[in-house]
């Protein structure tokens, strides 16, 4: 029996979370039989990384610039991010460094639980792209560090898609100067997940973008939770999240701006949309500011709604039936959120991922 | 091809259509005139089967179909189209991807072959040229950012490529300058004017008229049909206004 301390419902932070099933999940056997996982190749030049059960396949795998092995992920304090353990996968870049294409890493799962960590690392300058697919069934618990200096630029995509089992990842950034980051993340399985980020922009005029979409039904329970933390004066960021919630599935997003005293002139923004396809599921948003310094630009907005009737009728009075017009609205709902994830092909691919789960 | 009878529809139980009864051939354009609140919009919404307009009495039969047992999109499929006063934005769904899905549900619905994505796209490109709709507008999302004229013509488009049999037009003149006015009432004779198509036009004013010459006016008041004339009663009313039909209704 594994001793697992999980947070429950009574923690602020995690009030919208289900953590009760894990210890069942992990201490299930893993198959061992990993499902196919060759159409989650985004048609791209580039490193790929394949983890069945957290196990490196180097077989399957051309890892560029990234190393397996020790990676510290900076997570000691969070609650699930710290059991991702010191091994996994590194990326470091140098000074005007930069991936050709981007690092594909897909991670299978065929149940039990199983951790790894992450560290990102570029220099000044330097470059980098990651989409991350995680598949299968069991526990999958990830946490990554991300430290970019001087005008680096990291953009991040993630699917999760489990069949089964429970999903969680948790991210710790520092962004430096003029550093940009981006994070965009599509949940659109079947299994529940749990997202944590820690954004800081340390140096000034850093920018930083957290979003995605949760796409919910049966009895799931998806829960994004991210705080982005202005320390630094000049800095931009943007929170977009995009909540789906059918049947009785509950969708939930935090997302927290902090700004430090001294962190003036800062420019945030928060949209939080969610949309409830029926009337027994439930969205969960709450838009969090705390500022301290007195000269910046925060706006926020969350709403939650069913698809508009307006919308419904004008499309059905155009021809189109009852079922393909929902699909229609909500991918547009949906697609703002993926709309974020600059490359052509990644981008392509999550709109299939997004579409064929509204298509289900 | 469409046959009104005596129909009785009310919103959130408020009776707002209390008997109509007109019927319209092949061929025919009927003009629907009245004061504002007099039901014009409802009766174009009611036929349509926009959810919450509640048919209380009455039936309509559209090319032999009982109109009410059918769905929106059946009725869509059926050959009608509702041209709407305001047209609903649409963010994040391109003109073109909206009108092809439209156009192939309907196909699909009457057993017709779908078009392919360049049938597709030389159709919608000659309908916005004849309508002088930027073609690029079609790669725009649905009536987001169009100005008041752009949407009208971009209904006439839909209509163009749609190609129904009954056109139901709710007040598609309001908000036009003269030349968007005239665009549409183009729209409106070469799409529509033919011997097997026929066009109801639900106006306030009678200037939409000078472009499309209506066979048919009909006078709506208060839910009902209180006059029904020639071209020459919708300039009766442009001169003398609707209060002495409301008064006749009083009194």
């Amino acid at each position: 029996m594994t001793l697992l301390a999980l947070p429950s419902a009574r923690d602020e932070a995690w009030r919208w979370s289900d953590l009760s099933g894990l210890p069942v999940i992990a201490d299930s056997t893993p198959t061992g039989q990993p499902r196919a996982i060759d159409d989650l190749w985004i048609d791209a030049e580039g490193p790929r990384l394949l983890f069945v059960d957290g196990v490196y396949d180097a077989s399957r795998s051309n890892p560029g610039p990234v190393r397996v092995g020790p990676a510290n992920a900076h997570a000691g304090a969070h609650a699930i991010g710290k059991l991702a353990g010191s091994t996994g996968w590194a990326l470091t870049l140098g000074e005007d460094a930069a991936t050709t294409g981007p690092v594909q890493i897909v991670h299978v799962s065929t149940g039990g639980a199983n951790h790894l960590a992450a560290e990102i690392i570029l220099d000044e300058d330097a470059q980098a792209s990651i989409v991350e697919s995680f598949v299968g069934e069991g526990w999958v618990n990830r946490a990554a560090s991300i430290r970019l200096a001087r005008s680096a630029r990291l953009m991040v995509a993630r699917r999760f898609l489990h069949d089964a089992g429970f999903q969680s990842h948790a991210d710790t950034a520092e962004i430096g100067q003029g550093a940009s980051l981006a994070i965009t993340t599509l949940v659109a399985g079947a299994a529940d997940s749990r997202l944590d980020g820690h954004l800081a922009l340390t140096g000034i005029e850093g920018f930083a973008e957290a979003g995605g979409a949760l796409l919910g039904r049966a009895q799931q329970r998806h829960d994004a939770a991210f705080v982005v933390r202005h320390a630094a004066a000049h800095g931009q960021s943007r929170q977009l999240w995009r909540a789906v919630a059918d049947e009785q599935a509950i969708s939930s997003v935090a997302a927290r701006v902090e700004v430090a005293r001294d962190a003036q002139k800062t420019d945030g923004e928060q949209s939080l949309r969610g949309l409830l396809m029926a009337r027994t599921a439930a969205v969960n948003l709450k838009p969090e500011l705390e500022i301290f310094a007195d000269d910046v630009k925060c706006g926020h907005g969350a709403t939650v709604g069913e698809l508009d009737r307006n919308s419904l009728f004008y499309l059905a009075s155009r021809g189109i039936t009852p079922a393909e017009a929902r699909a229609i609205l909500t991918h547009a709902f949906v697609a703002d959120a993926l709309a974020r994830i600059g490359e052509d092909a990644v981008r392509g691919a999550f709109t299939a991922t997004a579409d064929a789960w509204l298509g289900a | 091809m469409l046959k009104i009878e005596n129909l009785h529809a009310e919103i959130d139980g408020k009776a707002i259509l209390k008997g109509i009864t007109l019927a319209i051939n092949p061929g025919e354009i009927h003009a629907i005139m009245g004061p504002n609140g007099a039901g014009k919009s409802t009766l174009a919404y009611t036929l349509g089967g926009r959810p919450g307009y509640e048919v209380t009495n009455g039936t309509a039969t559209f090319e032999g179909a009982d109109l009410f047992e059918l769905e929106p999109h059946e009725r869509a499929a059926a050959g009608l189209f509702l041209g709407f006063q305001y047209p609903v934005e649409i963010p994040g769904v391109s003109n073109l991807q909206f009108l092809r899905t439209a156009l192939n549900a309907q196909r699909k619905a009457r057993g017709e072959a779908e078009l392919s994505g360049a049938e597709f796209i030389k159709l919608a490109r000659k309908e916005a040229n004849e309508l002088g709709l930027d073609p690029e507008m079609l790669k725009r999302p649905v009536n987001v950012g169009f100005s008041g004229g752009e949407k009208k013509r971009n209904e006439m488009v839909q209509m163009g490529i749609i190609s129904p049999k009954l056109a139901i037009l709710d007040e598609t003149d309001s908000g036009l300058d003269i030349d968007a006015l005239k665009a549409v009432g183009h729209g409106i004779n070469t799409i529509m004017r033919r011997p097997d198509r026929a066009v109801l036009l639900i106006t306030h004013y009678q200037r939409l008229l000078d472009y499309v010459k209506p066979d048919f006016v009909h006078v709506l008041a208060a839910g009902r049909i209180v006059r029904t004339g020639g071209p020459e009663l919708a300039h009766e009313l442009e001169r003398e206004g609707y209060g002495q039909i409301t008064d006749e209704i009083a009194a």
